[in-house]
């Protein structure tokens, strides 16, 4: 296979690649790249932190008397809400299984929830990480029963006297049909159905059932004593639910534009059985996913772009929130969706703002805010020094980037190689004739600018 | 700044950087010929308990309610029934000039208790369950922002509220460190060499682009921004310096309609008095300082200051001598040309409560939204807001 195909599909169906383990991938044909990618997701890991603390109260009753408990629990939750994002980030950054990772993150951006529960955000973190690759179906039926969702979607307050449309509203807008796709009959329908859903203090589900209507709903022209199961398995009928979400894995894993063949394709492979993995290999195995016009042209989100760098250069970060302030500075703070829709990506993920973050995170990051610049023959870095001395205090973080690990990876390939790895896309003319007038004496500075170009952004 | 000076820079900016004729063509017109009207926004972040902000200090209700909460001394007295926490006293001085507007019962219909959601909808300006991806400020650029510096927002990352569907305002706590940071030698030779014109249209081309745009703006705030001017004290805290530099940009006559500032921690729900106290003292006190910058300037008199906060406390207190997420609040509006001086209106009944136990609201906020756009901005209030609010007889 093709370096340049593998690279895509690295980029797109993980988190980059090494050359290393490109070179060990190139000798094999697409059908077997695309096996091993599966093969190595094939295991689940689950999210776990210690949540002894929350997990100790024998009787949550104790947490409606005692405030002093609860305001402890309140800042408990926070800490750990913290301590979840950089699990699951260091996750994305390490785990093997990169094909779940990515899909875990595009679900989390699909079935789009917040919460301030540490228990409940990380039980939803795994139904999410088990579930990814998994049948839709299932995935949608677990997802409408997890503690988080119930809360965020105010499923709890849905009841038989006084339905809360909220859930049954998203539940087609968002993760199943799309809008216009159904009428407002059918969402005053549906909420009966998912009535009396609720859960424990420990996460799990609960129907409450003198809260639940048994009655007769209409659904899609069904009529029945419909459960919330059962208006799923109704929505899985219809052909728009496979095509609603082909639809959206085109747009975050091919491209942005839709070719309506494509889209025909996917729909006739998941529609019916609603297998995720089986969709996901027949996408990565077509002609059409390698077309040039697909290649490097997807701006990356800030988590991919995070991740990017610390899979070329491992970081340490010495304060238990800098990995979140990053975040924050780039624009997507995991766990912390900007609303219901989750984040509109693309180009929306840049602006004055954080395009100049970008640019300059690398060399903030791992080089004391310096992007290397020395032309051949150019040796007059005063303005570098300049700059250096005045900010020095002045870096947010404290991280520690591993250059060993980088030197191990990349320490023994061209330059030419360290380019094609960390670049995806076609460089812009004028860059590319200025990289040539680059002394690249360095393997490590070289890595810093070619992460401090818009190009590096693209994957 | 004057006309000739900005059409100067940004020759400037062009010449030494190959800039695109797509960029170049936007420089063309000032954003100021649409007046000189200035909106500065403080966001109190984490919802302020507006009942011990203005308090209702002759209400039987309130002290039943919050019987170790309620504040019962030192209260500045406004009316026969509302008083200003100790803590504002500064305001008392711009209540006796007429340059304070207080709005009681400020909120929207099925309000949202979450801070982010709540926050959201005050931001974006839209109905409860409705989401926007664009903010109120946002709109206002898509419709008459000619470049991303005619919004500051003093702080380190853009709120939703700055951002439209296709402008955006700037974010920058420290627009030296921004300069600097966008002028970077290796950036610079990087925006040099930008030639391939075919790129624009794609997604590469819009990050070019949209960088070259970052530089122009932070060389045209540092550029037209003067260091020594006011002599104004200000709170040593981030708040402070976010309204010092908002006084200089002010003062300095950057082309810039909206500042958005923020004060955080508002959110007591334990041991709210000392902490709402310390607070609302580095509140007032930053806004005497910056009132009294602009004054000096002659600028105050083209400047509205708006404060709100994504909602209120709840009427009674909690067990832990804090207070729980609320509904309506209280709005300040800070200028000279107010209409209405003093209280807008009355505060609602501390009797007559929502399920919750919320005060319920008599005030949408987005009839402030239009009132100040339609009258200070002279915006189309209708567009901005995605329907008609009724306005307010406040300016």
């Amino acid at each position: 296979m093709q370096t340049s195909h593998i690279q895509h599909l690295y980029w797109r169906a993980g988190f980059g690649i090494l050359p290393n383990q490109l070179f060990n991938l190139k000798n094999l044909t697409r059908q077997e790249v695309v096996d091993q990618l599966f093969t190595e997701s094939e295991s689940v890991k689950k999210i776990s932190v210690d949540l002894s603390e929350l997990k100790g109260i024998k009787n949550p009753l104790e947490l409606r008397k005692n405030k002093e408990l609860r305001l402890k629990i309140v800042e408990f939750n926070k800490k750990k809400g913290v301590e979840l994002n950089k699990v699951w980030v260091t996750e994305i950054a390490n785990n093997k299984a990169q094909l779940r990772e990515r899909m875990t993150l595009f679900w989390a951006n699909h079935f789009v929830c917040q919460e301030s529960n540490a228990m409940h955000i990380q039980q939803f973190i795994n139904v999410l990480r088990v579930n990814a690759l998994g049948n839709f179906g299932e995935f949608v039926k677990a997802v409408s029963k997890k503690a988080a969702m119930i809360k965020y979607l105010n499923a709890k307050q849905n009841r038989k006297s006084k339905p809360n449309e909220n859930f049954a509203r998203e539940l087609m807008e968002l993760f199943t049909l799309g809008v216009g796709n159904y009428t407002e009959e059918d969402i005053k329908q549906s909420a009966r159905a998912f009535t009396g859903y609720n859960h424990n203090f420990r996460g799990d589900f609960v129907l409450r059932r003198l809260q639940h209507d048994y009655g007769q709903k209409t659904f899609f022209g069904q009529t029945g004593d419909f459960d919330g199961d059962n208006i799923i398995d109704i929505i899985l009928e219809q052909k728009q639910c496979a095509r609603f979400i082909c639809e959206k894995i085109y747009r975050y894993f091919v491209n942005e534009n839709i070719v309506k063949q494509h889209i025909n394709e996917m729909v006739s492979v998941f529609y019916g059985d609603y297998d995720i993995s089986k969709l996901m290999r027949f996408v990565f195995l077509q002609d059409w996913f390698y077309d040039e016009k697909n290649i490097g042209t997807k701006i990356k989100s800030p988590i991919d772009f995070l991740v990017g760098v610390h899979r070329t250069i491992p970081l340490k970060f010495k304060g238990e929130r800098d990995l979140m302030k990053l975040q924050h500075l780039l624009g997507q703070v995991l766990l912390r969706p900007p609303n219901v829709a989750g984040w509109k990506g693309g180009s929306s993920w840049i602006d004055v703002n954080t395009i100049m973050v970008r640019l300059r995170m690398a060399s903030l990051l791992v080089n004391h805010a310096q992007i290397p610049h020395k032309e051949k023959g150019d040796f007059n870095d005063a303005f570098r020094k300049y700059y250096f001395k005045k900010n020095k205090k002045k870096l947010p973080f404290k991280v520690e980037a591993n250059w060993d690990a980088f030197f191990s990876n990349y320490g023994h390939y061209s330059n030419a190689t360290l380019q094609q790895n960390l670049l995806n896309t076609k460089l812009n003319n004028g860059t590319e004739a200025f990289l040539r007038s680059l002394n690249k004496s360095s393997l490590r500075d070289y890595c810093i600018q070619l992460m401090s170009l818009p190009e590096y952004q693209m994957c | 700044m004057d006309r000739r000076k900005f059409i100067k820079n940004s020759a400037l900016a062009s010449s030494v950087v190959l800039v695109p004729s797509f960029v170049k063509a936007l420089d063309n017109t000032s954003f100021r010929t649409r007046g000189f009207k200035r909106l500065v926004i403080v966001q109190l972040t984490g919802g302020n308990d507006g009942l011990n902000s203005i308090i209702p200090y002759t209400n039987d209700f309130y002290y039943k309610a919050r019987p170790s909460l309620a504040i019962d001394s030192d209260i500045i007295r406004m009316n026969d029934t509302l008083g200003l926490h100790q803590s504002l006293q500064p305001l008392e001085r711009l209540w006796d000039d007429g340059h304070l507007c207080i709005i009681n019962n400020v909120g929207y219909p099925n309000p949202n208790r979450s801070h982010f959601r709540s926050m959201d909808i005050w931001q974006s300006a839209s109905d409860s369950d409705v989401y926007l991806q664009n903010g109120w400020i946002g709109r206002y650029l898509d419709k008459y922002g000619k470049k991303p510096y005619n919004a500051i927002e003093v702080n380190e990352a853009l709120s939703l509220a700055m951002k439209g569907s296709y402008k955006n305002g700037i974010a920058t706590k420290d627009y030296r460190v921004l300069y600097n940071t966008s002028r970077d030698p290796f950036l610079n030779k990087i925006v040099e060499h930008y030639n391939d014109t075919h790129l624009s249209e794609h997604n590469l081309g819009y990050l070019y682009k949209t960088f070259i745009e970052a530089k122009s703006s932070a060389k045209y705030i540092y550029e037209e921004t003067k260091v020594k001017l006011g002599t104004a004290e200000y709170p040593s805290h981030n708040f402070g310096k976010q309204l010092k530099t908002t006084a200089q940009f002010i003062n300095s006559g950057l082309d810039t309609s909206i500042y958005y500032t923020s004060l955080d921690g508002f959110d007591t729900h334990a041991s709210q008095a000392n902490r709402q106290k310390r607070l609302l003292d580095i509140y007032a006190k930053g806004i005497e300082a910056f009132v009294d910058d602009l004054k000096s300037q002659d600028t105050f008199r083209d400047t509205l200051i708006l404060t709100f906060s994504e909602f209120g406390r709840r009427v009674a207190q909690n067990a832990a001598n804090g207070t729980d997420h609320g509904t309506a609040n209280n709005v300040f509006i800070i200028g000279e040309n107010l209409k209405t001086q003093g209280f807008y209106n009355d505060l609602v009944s501390l009797e007559d409560l929502d399920e919750n136990g919320d005060l319920k609201y008599e005030i949408d906020f987005r009839r402030i939204y239009a009132t100040i756009l339609k009258k200070w901005l002279e915006a189309d209030d209708d567009l901005i807001l995605n329907g008609a609010f009724q306005t307010l007889d406040f300016i």
